[in-house]
């Protein structure tokens, strides 16, 4: 089961097992677009919801959160959770889940939930896709990773469909395909006729409820090239790339069992960072060349990342603060105020009755 | 009578009290002011544009007794009588306006 918040990230879920899906969203309307086995709407301000999205405001999501707050909460436990961190709905539902999960004292294993957020890509999204993403990641995101209470955590980049020119349905469905693959593992652990290793249900389930940066490929394996070089050239190119890994999990899956001990290269390429990876290799006989699924776990604080996002971020100011400064009109002199000379006319306009008197007591007149 | 004095004193505007105040400050001067002076100093103020209405206004302070009005070397110079400068003091003391430069005047000094 997966659960979607906001439009990018229901589309995703639903992508995953509509028949398992669960949607969430502000507006009506953007439920009905999307195939989802369970649809929630959220209501921000009036009981019959509202027609249109969070128009990229957080905190129309925020508000909507109160609503289905108790539902949502217990339909995550230990489900994925997908959603944009850039848009509205998404990014404001998900800042106040992550936040109330920080605040849990524990959360059991089973009960952690992972998350899939979609980053924008800088270059040619809407400024507040970023804006947003960076309080989104330096505020609820930061607190949830530092407590602890939250599974892997997927940053998903939109980075490729924009520099492919891909059509938003066709790279959705590269991220979903390439999370199922990943997914699968404890699944073709069971069918297939194990050769070495072992990685089961409850091992991926551990592996899942960890709290780091989870980064997971899927290549043609060759013992011809250096496992490093063959990795760096076969990162998921949907996420963003990872760092040096405090865990791993991989499968690889041969087709004739000679082919077995090829993965001792993979097991020294990690010893070398007493990485110690949880592996299993399984025969495959409907391949023709080994076939490896991997992940690694990998820890980032949320500030470095914000880091590299505003670096990116920062480029596209200055062209944009250039422009500002080209239409900056400069505004003409009006009046100068002789300060000295209104202060004086201000006490010569205080004292008029006083000098009319005087001048009235000098003439004589009055009887 | 005292009744009629307060009726009349509440129909002054502005233009009457200056050209009241400007009156009495020429005469301590020792400076004469005439209408064509008056007229420039309001307009100037940007309080009338018309030479007529000052007429009027000057001719309204003279049928009140407020002024008196001399033919003195071609000109017709204004000046503040008795009745003038009890209106005056009761104006400022009433504080109903406040008074404000005239440059004929200023230029004077």
């Amino acid at each position: 089961m997966s659960i979607g918040i906001g439009g990018a990230g229901s589309k995703l879920a639903s992508l995953m097992n509509p028949e398992k899906a669960t949607i969430v969203n502000v507006s009506q309307s953007e439920l009905d677009k999307t195939v989802a086995h369970n649809k929630i709407l959220a209501v921000a301000h009036s009981s019959r919801g509202k027609f249109q999205g969070a128009g990229k405001n957080p905190e129309v999501g925020k508000t909507a959160f109160i609503s289905i707050s108790e539902e949502i909460y217990e339909l995550i436990k230990g489900d994925v959770v997908f959603t944009s961190t850039g848009g509205g709905t998404g990014n404001g539902v998900a800042s106040v889940l992550l936040n109330k999960i920080a605040d849990e004292p524990s959360i059991s294993l089973n009960n952690k939930t992972m998350f899939a957020f979609v980053l924008p890509y800088v270059g040619l999204e809407s400024a507040e896709f970023v804006e947003n993403t960076v309080d989104f990641l330096l505020g609820p995101v930061s607190k949830a990773i530092d407590s602890g209470n939250t599974g892997n955590i997927m940053l998903f980049s939109n980075k490729l469909k924009f520099e492919g020119r891909i059509a938003e349905h066709d790279y959705n469905v590269m991220l979903a395909t390439g999370l199922k693959n990943f997914l699968s593992i404890p699944r073709k652990g069971d069918e297939f006729a194990l050769l070495d290793g072992h990685v089961d249900h409850e091992d991926f389930r551990v592996y899942l409820s960890k709290p780091y940066f989870n980064h997971f490929c899927q290549f043609e394996y060759t013992t011809e090239r250096s496992f490093a070089e063959l990795l760096k050239a076969n990162y998921n190119q949907t996420l963003l790339p990872p760092e040096q890994p405090i865990e791993a999990m991989f499968l690889l899956e041969v087709p004739t069992p000679e082919m077995t001990s090829c993965f001792y290269n993979i097991l020294d390429y990690f010893a070398v960072d007493h990485v110690k990876p949880a592996y299993g290799v399984v025969l495959n006989p409907q391949l023709k060349k080994p076939l490896l699924t991997l992940s690694l776990l990998y820890s980032r604080k949320p500030k470095e990342l914000v880091d590299d996002f505003c670096h990116m971020v920062e480029d596209m100011t200055q062209k944009r603060i250039k422009k500002t400064i080209n239409q900056f009109v400069k505004l003409e002199e009006q009046h100068r105020v002789n300060v000295e000379e209104t202060v004086r006319k201000i006490e010569r306009e205080d004292e008029s009755s006083n000098s009319v008197l005087e001048v009235l007591g000098r003439l004589k007149k009055l009887r | 009578m005292d009744s009629l004095y307060k009726e009349q004193l509440k129909r002054l505007k502005e233009c009457h009290f200056l050209v009241l105040y400007w009156a009495a400050d020429a005469e301590v001067k020792g400076v004469r002011y005439n209408i064509t002076n008056a007229f420039d100093d309001l307009k100037e103020l940007g309080i009338t544009r018309t030479k007529q209405s000052v007429m009027a206004y000057v001719e309204s302070l003279y049928m009140l007794c407020f002024i008196e009005i001399r033919d003195e070397r071609n000109r017709k110079n204004v000046y503040l009588s008795e009745s003038g400068a009890q209106a005056l003091e009761d104006l400022v003391k009433n504080g109903n306006f406040k008074i404000k430069r005239s440059r004929f005047l200023e230029e004077m000094k």
